[in-house]
């Protein structure tokens, strides 16, 4: 039997669609059985971002209204062997949905998939309650910014109330350099702040853009930093224990790494 | 807050951002507003000034996340106990 990870942040943009694609594709790609669920009904993005959009007949509203058995509405990954993706309806609104009907799919789908993983939309409204209502546990994506971290906050404690364990944490978008300036809020006091377990830290990566204008995950594009950052958190979420190393600031050479990965 | 730290090149925006986080996350979890928070620290200063000597706006106050609670963190620096008098 799998669990059900919702990947949530409160604050719009921070990175759970990205985090949620990547991470699907980098269980997958460690030989899991993963389900990755949109649950950003009226605004869905992520069979944009993994390039399975074309893919995509039915939705988990066909599901949920009976027009569609749950195996049917799976779309199978292009490259990676037991990833699939149950896609949101573009045509609803996140009220249109109840919580135990989202409940009732990921009941199921945790009978035979590893890792059920529900990317939230941004809120703490319905749409938000709907994504969580199936989730063993929570994955809360920020990034170093006051209003990201301010809405962390108010998210990890709704999801406490839920009794939802445990609760993790991946810090989206640092930078190293502009920690170092004095610019930006440090890891340290992120997690000072918020008080849970770091599962994970991602770099800004310009590489992030690329893949999603190709629908390919930045994980297939091993060796950039947010690649490799993305494939140890996937480690860690299988049992592995894992270090987390301290971002390296970029420099001349990481850049031409970059490139020539980002070119190959 | 010291205005005038704000301008002088020595506090680095983090530093800043650091400390108005801190600011708001406490009132977010107490669930009450500024005031009422002002309220809870002048009464505790009020109780504790008849034990200890120590200068007001020194007080720090903030609630700290610990598991599926909160803790409540209060920095009073006293000077000296006033019975050592
Ligand atoms: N580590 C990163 N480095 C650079 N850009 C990033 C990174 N993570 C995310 N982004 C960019 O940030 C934007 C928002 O990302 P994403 O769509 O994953 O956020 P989201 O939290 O799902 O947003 P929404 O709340 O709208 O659903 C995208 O343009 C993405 O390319
Ligand atoms: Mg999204």
């Amino acid at each position: 039997m799998g669990k059900v990870i919702v990947i949530t942040s409160g604050k719009g943009g921070v990175g759970k669609t990205t985090s949620t694609a990547n991470l699907g594709t980098a269980l997958a790609m460690i030989g899991k059985t993963v389900v990755m669920v949109d649950a950003d009904v009226g605004l869905r993005n992520l069979d944009v971002v993994m390039g399975l959009e074309s893919r995509v007949v039915y939705t988990s509203m066909d599901v949920f209204e009976k027009r569609c058995e749950l195996y049917k509405a799976l779309v199978k990954d292009r490259r990676v062997e037991d990833l699939m993706l149950l896609a949101a309806s573009q045509r609803n609104r996140k009220d249109d949905i109840k919580p135990e009907q989202m409940q009732e799919v990921c009941e199921k789908l945790k009978q035979e998939y590893d890792f059920v993983l529900v990317d939230s939309p941004a809120g703490i409204e319905q749409g938000f309650r709907n994504a969580a209502a199936g989730a063993d546990e929570a994955i809360i994506i920020t990034t170093p910014d006051l209003s990201a971290i301010r809405d962390a906050d108010r998210i990890i404690g709704l999801l406490q109330n839920q009794e939802i364990q445990p609760i993790n944490l991946v810090l989206n978008r640092l930078s190293p350099a502009l920690v170092k300036k004095g610019n930006m809020i440090s890891k340290n006091d992120v997690l000072d702040f918020l008080n849970i377990d770091l599962l994970g830290v991602v770099p800004e990566d310009t590489g992030v853009i690329a893949s999603t204008n190709r629908g390919i995950p930045l994980v297939h594009n091993a060796g950039s930093q947010g690649a490799e950052a993305y494939m140890r958190i996937a480690r860690r979420m299988t049992g592995q224990r894992v270090p987390i190393p301290e971002m390296r600031e970029e420099n001349f050479f990481s850049h031409v790494a970059n490139w020539f990965s980002r070119n190959k | 807050m010291d205005f005038r730290s704000l301008f002088t090149r020595k506090s680095k925006s983090s530093e800043i951002a650091t400390q108005r986080l801190q600011l708001i996350l406490t009132q977010d979890r107490f669930e009450v507003g500024e005031d009422s928070m002002k309220k809870l620290q002048f009464e505790l200063t009020e109780v504790l000034a008849k034990y200890f000597e120590f200068t007001m706006n020194s007080v720090k106050m903030s609630l700290k996340r610990e598991g599926n609670s909160y803790v409540l963190m209060a920095d009073f620096p006293f000077n000296q106990s006033k019975k050592n008098r």
